[in-house]
């Protein structure tokens, strides 16, 4: 009984623990999918929200980032569903308006970067920023998303090449065709 | 226009992603050693996973409200006032808070006699986010048998936070529980509504009005974490 008891502290503690460690990266992560504050802000709590209402669900805490992110997902895909309609790059552009750091030539690198981003669709959007900022390997996107890890990498190339010729003016596309398809990834 | 025969696109994704195994890894860099070209889309490609990465290594902050700073200015006065009763009160609650206990005891028997399920003595907080009636109405009864089943030598602390459309519940010009909240509060149940909802729905116009039992401080998530944190179990309506 005792045990038990001390289980169950021991598995609140972890998932306070969870909870507190990945708010930051839910919501930047939630800010480089919908390029809104605001809208990050209330995706991260929805998501904490849920990963706390069913945190009994959760019984490998090896897989625990995953699984939030994974909640993230769903719940930016619960919005856009309700929505039906979701911030373009033109959005963007009059958020980054206001935004002061904008005066500075760093700061216009940036924006130029996260316009470029905002701009892919939506499911290129969430595979390169996943990859990118997060590092997560090609099967946790593909859990994540609930998608193939197929789909994981062409999604990853095409928006990889859509940022490239946008952001670093890269010769034609023709130059990156590829030649063999690879055999496998970790 | 110069093609590369031997590296894919998806290769070159991979190998920057360590995606790939150490025979891959080896033959991309054999590669490159060979293909001036290949080098400068490597390099490209690595470029490219910085910039994104740098653009998003400091966000912009959310614009949040403080509790303070949610404040109308006539409140203000209110706080003044209320802090000067708090002391007062604190004072004097320690004359009051056996009878309050004893209170809570008694409607704890009648609340075991309808069946409750067993709670352990712990603290608690509720949260609401549905805007039913119903689910307003089990949060309300839940925090009363919260109180009710808590041990007499450990009085139990329990917060109901209401959110989104659960809101209502705390709004003073629709809730239809006035008379529960006042009695729950009554009991040191605390009330508190979400800021960010409050704010969601003041930026749609919407004039928001509370039950004077209702803190305006937090937002949910911020709430339900610090008491998670301070060891209080939590349970969604």
């Amino acid at each position: 009984m005792a045990y038990k008891k001390l289980l169950i502290i021991s598995q609140r503690r972890a998932f306070r623990r969870l909870v507190a460690n990945n708010r930051e990266r839910l919501y930047r992560m939630a800010f480089a999918w919908t390029g809104d504050p605001q809208l990050a802000d209330d995706l991260v709590q929805q998501t904490l929200l849920k990963a706390l209402k069913n945190r009994k669900q959760l019984r490998d805490f090896a897989a625990a980032e995953g699984w939030l992110f994974r909640i993230l997902a769903n719940c930016l895909t619960d919005y856009r569903r309700a929505k039906r309609e979701f911030l373009s790059g033109d959005n963007l552009e009059l958020i980054d308006k206001v935004t002061p750091e904008r005066r500075f030539r760093e700061e216009e690198l940036v924006q130029k970067v996260r316009q470029a981003v905002q701009r892919l669709p939506i499911n290129h959007r969430q595979v390169v920023t996943l990859v990118d900022l997060e590092e997560f390997s090609y099967a946790s996107v593909a859990q994540i998303l609930d998608i193939p890890v197929g789909t994981v990498m062409s999604r990853l190339c095409r928006g990889r090449r859509a940022l490239r010729q946008e952001l670093l003016q890269t010769r034609s596309d023709e130059m990156l065709t590829p030649a063999i398809n690879i055999k496998r990834v970790k | 226009m110069i093609k590369d025969e031997k590296i894919s696109e998806e290769q070159l994704n991979a190998f920057i992603d360590g995606e790939l195994e150490s025979e891959e890894i080896n033959g991309v860099f054999d590669e490159a050693e060979q293909s001036a070209e290949l080098d400068g889309r490597l390099c490209k490609q690595r470029k490219l996973k910085e910039l994104v990465k740098h653009a998003y290594r400091d966000v912009p902050e959310p614009r949040r409200r403080t509790p303070v700073g949610r404040m109308p200015a006539s409140m203000l006065g209110m706080a003044a006032v209320a802090s000067l009763l708090l002391f007062l009160g604190a004072a004097a609650g320690m004359f009051f808070t056996q009878s309050l206990e004893q209170r809570s005891l008694q409607t704890g028997s009648e609340s075991a006699a309808t069946g409750q399920p067993v709670i352990t003595s712990e603290n608690y907080i509720l949260h609401v986010s549905s805007g039913d009636p119903e689910q307003m109405q089990r949060a309300l009864k839940m925090a009363k048998a919260l109180l009710s089943s808590a041990s007499s030598n450990t009085p139990r602390k329990v917060e109901v936070v209401a959110n989104e459309k659960g809101l209502d519940l705390l709004r003073s010009d629709i809730t239809q529980f006035t008379e529960e909240i006042n009695y729950l509060a009554s009991n040191r149940v605390v009330f508190y509504a979400c800021s960010k909802s409050i704010q969601r729905l003041e930026e749609k116009g919407v004039v928001v009005r509370l039950v004077p039992e209702a803190i305006p401080g937090y937002t949910a998530l911020d709430r339900v974490v610090l008491r998670m944190q301070d060891g209080w179990e939590y349970i969604k309506i």
